[in-house]
């Protein structure tokens, strides 16, 4: 198994590292003998946070009848194996050796996880799901909090672009931007995002030659293609942002209620400022333009409002003014 | 290297002396008071003093049982059997039966790669954390995960600042106190709640439980929720198991029973994705009916289209879209056209929460989910 640093994960609360010790030690006990390497790759954490914890656990134990922590107390470890070869044999245990069960929170957050997956197609067999969050009910300490979301129904187009996926081929649709234009688009489908009811297919845009971020409720006449694909899932690395910062953008000065900045999304972009104005907060978004960031602000009114540039506000201003229009031809 | 002599005192990490408090109270079947742990269990006995004031070790002590608590570790009180009552004898300990994840409970690849992807979409607030921790006992079990071809990058939002302390108050049983904003209302009133569930319907996450001034079951959206939640240390006791599906089907029912009818600008960016909102349906002329839970909120997803959705039905959406425009177009008024001077640039957005709230100028209301329009 490869190190995979990019995806460790440290331990910012001594109660996460206790988690992992608690972890670990049911883990060594099963293995008998296992590298430092694989340890870390197994729980996707590094190196030296394995050597650590094994640190730890070869000078811990429990009081004992002296309550002086002897020797036989303690866990103990092949020391030699440990600091000249990177390995890991735990040779004296004591009190633990069975992996812990779930809390109630965590066993919520999983089956709350799995409700909302019940989207993808990979999980549409509801009797696995059901028995899988069944079991991580009956191995929780204490009833799971009830934390549910509503299933969603599969979409289609998530099924024509797994197939896809598997065949290994290159799909077409007509894609409607935020300007409202509508273009026939070829891609190399190569992840699927999501944020909340909000799906999006990350990929390769024969198109546009470049990758692309397309909101699954935009395309229209999607199918699969016979041409193969340039790209497979996992040949390019993609940003985690789902905001195409590609091209140019020019940035938008927004005066936002500071309750609801995070309603801004994926507009925001990390380590934006934010200035405190009196009671509201002003912040600066960068666009590619404003079609986008005009619907967004018109469905917020009296919450976000555009200050700049002039045509930006211009912008929304009309947008509103001309859906308002159609209310004053035709009153009720 | 074995740490019997306690010259360290200050060296020893938090994290070691979880860790061992644990495996101490793990390891006593009849369990320890609460002087045995302070004074032999390693990271505590360093500090004891064996005839003195521990009080700020005792304080120490209750905030390593909660977190330990919190961790999913059974970690029991008993009371002596001959001094019923008794504080002061109280013993402490983790049973071993109720430690363990039962023997028969397993996880295949398969579902360990499903659960891997579950723990993922929790990306931002405390469920991440917790989903972290969830992770660390799956992997315990030594079972590998296989990755799915395509890959997924799921999100589950909770941007809502009320999500962390209800999830919370709805795992330790107590009662919470917040500001709830109605539709309608000019302002907000406080509410006091035992929360039972919590749960999310068409993107929106909604808390259900018992309001406590009317002891009724209620379903608030978190979104109107107007400043901080206080977690009370009230208890409650509650046997609903059903309230996220009471909650849900609830929501659904009302989703249902709404229809709006709204005429979409062909092949319009509303047209594309208004289409393929879940149940809705093409009339004829351009006209497509959709449902909806919250008349507000549909009318702030509206107003966002713009001159492409025109509502035809019910009035009072209409007159919602209309009221948000007509909002949208006062704070968006240009320089040259605007009336104002001292203000500039132009009309400034109501400022407090109370007044601003997207909801609040609707003369309809919708306090409560089952009662929404």
């Amino acid at each position: 198994m490869q190190k995979r640093p990019s995806d460790s994960t440290s331990f910012v609360h001594a109660q996460d590292k206790l988690a992992f010790l608690l972890s670990l030690v049911p883990y060594l006990l099963d293995r008998d003998r296992v590298s430092v390497a694989e340890v870390a790759g197994h729980f996707q954490v590094s190196e030296e946070q394995v050597r650590e914890a094994v640190r730890l656990i070869a000078v811990s134990g429990v009081p004992g009848e002296t309550a002086q922590y002897q020797h036989g107390d303690l866990f103990d470890i092949a020391w030699d194996d440990f600091e000249e070869s990177d390995e890991i044999q735990i040779t004296h245990r004591v009190a633990l050796d069975d992996s812990p069960r779930f809390s109630a929170r965590e066993a919520a957050a999983l089956i709350a996880g799995l409700q909302y997956l019940q989207a993808l197609p990979e999980t549409l067999d509801s009797a696995v799901l059901a028995s899988l969050m069944a079991k991580l009910a009956r191995g929780a300490s204490d009833t799971p909090s009830q934390v549910a979301v509503a299933p969603s129904e599969a979409s289609e187009s998530l099924l024509t672009i797994r197939s896809a996926v598997a065949a290994g081929t290159q799909i077409e649709f007509d894609y409607v931007s935020s300007r409202g234009d509508r273009e026939h688009r070829i891609v190399d489908p190569l992840r699927i995002d999501s944020n909340n009811e909000d799906w999006y297919l990350r990929g390769w845009c024969h198109t546009r030659q470049g990758i692309r971020t397309f909101r699954l409720d935009r395309m229209a006449d999607l199918s699969r293609t016979d041409a193969p694909n340039t790209y497979a899932p996992g040949d390019l690395s993609l940003p985690d942002s789902l905001f195409d910062g590609s091209g140019e953008t020019q940035g938008v000065v927004l005066e936002v209620l500071p309750a609801a900045v995070g309603l801004l999304g994926e507009y925001l972009a990390e380590g934006e400022p934010q200035l405190s104005r009196g009671a509201l907060t002003q912040v600066t978004v960068r666009v590619a333009h404003i079609h986008g960031l005009k619907r967004l602000v018109a469905s917020l009114p009296g919450v976000v409002r555009v200050i700049s540039p002039a045509d930006a506000r211009l912008a929304v201003h009309d947008w509103a003014a001309a859906a308002l229009e159609a209310y004053d031809a035709e009153p009720a | 290297m074995v740490s019997t002599d306690s010259a360290g005192a200050a060296s020893v990490a938090v994290e070691e002396r979880l860790f061992s408090l644990v495996l101490a109270l793990l390891a006593s079947e009849a369990g320890l008071t609460k002087n045995e742990i302070l004074s032999t269990v390693q990271g505590y006995r360093q500090k004891y003093a064996f005839a003195g004031d521990n009080a700020s070790l005792e304080r120490q002590f209750e905030r390593d049982k909660d977190d330990i608590r919190e961790l999913g570790v059974p970690l029991e009180t008993i009371e002596p059997l001959d001094e019923p009552g008794s504080n002061h004898n109280l013993r402490y300990r983790i049973p071993k039966g109720a430690y363990d994840l039962p023997a028969d409970i397993s996880f295949s690849s398969d579902e360990i790669a499903l659960l891997n992807l579950a723990a993922l979409a929790w990306r931002e607030g405390s469920l991440s954390r917790e989903s972290r921790h969830a992770l660390l006992k799956l992997q315990s079990l030594g079972v590998e995960s296989i990755e799915p071809v395509l890959g997924y990058a799921p999100r589950i939002r909770t941007r809502e600042a009320a999500f962390d302390p209800l999830t919370d108050a709805l795992a330790r049983r107590v009662l919470v106190r917040f500001s709830y904003l109605k539709p309608g209302d000019l302002s907000p009133r406080e509410r006091t709640v035992a929360p039972l569930s919590v749960v999310q319907h068409e993107g929106r996450w909604h808390v259900q439980g018992i309001d406590q001034n009317v002891n009724e079951p209620r379903t608030f959206l978190l979104s109107r929720i107007i400043g901080p939640v206080t977690r009370t240390r009230t208890p409650f006791e509650s046997d609903d198991q059903h309230s996220a599906e009471t909650a849900l089907a609830q929501l659904d029912e009302i989703w249902q029973r709404n229809l709006a009818v709204v005429r979409v600008r062909e092949n319009s960016d509303a047209e594309t994705r208004l289409l393929k909102r879940r149940g809705s349906t093409r009339a004829a002329d351009a006209r497509l009916t959709l449902h909806f839970t919250d008349l507000h909120l549909l009318a702030d997803e509206l107003a966002g289209f713009g001159p492409e959705v025109f509502v035809v039905s019910p009035p009072e959406l209409r007159q919602a879209v209309r009221k948000r425009l007509e909002l949208t177009v006062a704070t968006h008024q240009t320089l040259a056209s605007s009336a104002e001077t001292e203000q500039s640039p132009s009309a400034p957005m109501p400022s407090a929460p109370t007044s601003s709230a997207p909801t609040s100028s609707e003369p309809k209301g919708a306090p409560h989910a089952e009662k929404t329009v």
